[in-house]
């Protein structure tokens, strides 16, 4: 499925606040409740940050992708990258609670390659309680 | 679906941010986030940024007589001093077409009046056309 919303960039940290303002206009179009939103763009947060911290080495440049896409009332959001691919990490800087957290807030989380054998972290949110519409189209 | 073209993930290394959206109410929302959020981090006045808005806005009102109604391409590449933004992967016809529909009756054309400078030129890889935008952020 061609996602609706592709956006690349380079993985900075700063740049994980361009995604989050892509989400929310993602979810204005598409009358995504505010408390789903907040749980949808904290769970992308971790996810670009994990990005950002682990996915490339020291000073090595990078780009991360985010692809959203919404289907049947879920939305799907892929972040991916070019990077290392999700490993073990002893001497990780950060609390290692990132992948629960999506796993907490997302309906369902898949850690992986896509098809072009770059990492992957896909997360679906269920829509079904208020069904999503696009603006002025609705009911 | 390989998303963003290979060259265009290198240039996201450099820092140019590319979005590509469906055509249809998901455009306008993102489209005008994305840029605020850039010029933002660029340091932009928020006159100027006013301005790369009023942009935005031209180019959502007239994608439909100038896209294939599928999907857009943007890439926004900014630092204090200038912002570019490209509409990629159009047809010479249409990109020359989304200039020309945002002339208004006693203004003139937007995009002209704004932007420094707005150049109509091959796309990327050979194929196609883009549009080129450049603001200044002074």
């Amino acid at each position: 499925m061609t996602p609706d919303m592709e956006l690349a960039l380079e993985a900075r940290a700063e740049n994980i606040a361009i995604v989050r303002h892509a989400l929310g206009g993602f979810a204005e179009a598409y009358a995504v409740p505010e408390s789903k939103l907040a749980d949808i763009r904290l769970a992308v947060t971790e996810a670009c940050a994990n990005v950002v911290v682990h996915a490339y080495q020291d000073g090595e440049p990078g780009a991360m992708e985010v692809l959203a896409s919404m289907q049947d009332g879920e939305m799907t959001v892929r972040v991916r990258d070019w990077g290392r691919g999700i490993r073990p990490r002893p001497d990780s800087p950060g609390l290692g609670l990132g992948l629960s957290l999506i796993a907490a807030l997302a309906e369902t989380v898949q850690l992986g390659h896509d098809e072009a054998e770059h990492t992957e972290v896909r997360m679906t949110f269920s829509l079904q309680d208020e069904p999503p519409s696009m603006n002025g189209h609705g009911p | 679906m390989n998303g963003v073209a290979t060259s265009e993930r290198e240039r996201a290394t450099e820092g140019v941010t590319r979005l590509r959206l469906a055509d249809g109410p998901l455009l306008r929302p993102v489209l005008c986030r994305v840029v605020s959020m850039v010029l933002t981090r660029a340091d932009w006045p928020l006159d100027r940024l006013e301005d790369a808005l009023l942009v935005c806005d031209a180019l959502c009102a007239h994608r439909d007589e100038s896209s294939d109604g599928k999907r857009l391409t943007f890439s926004i590449d900014a630092d204090e001093h200038e912002a570019e933004l490209r509409v990629c992967e159009l047809t010479p016809e249409s990109a020359e077409r989304l200039v020309g529909q945002a002339r208004l009756p006693l203004v003139g054309n937007v995009l002209e009046r704004v932007a420094e400078r707005v150049t109509v030129g091959p796309g990327q890889a050979g194929g196609g056309a883009q549009l080129a935008i450049v603001l200044s952020g002074r």
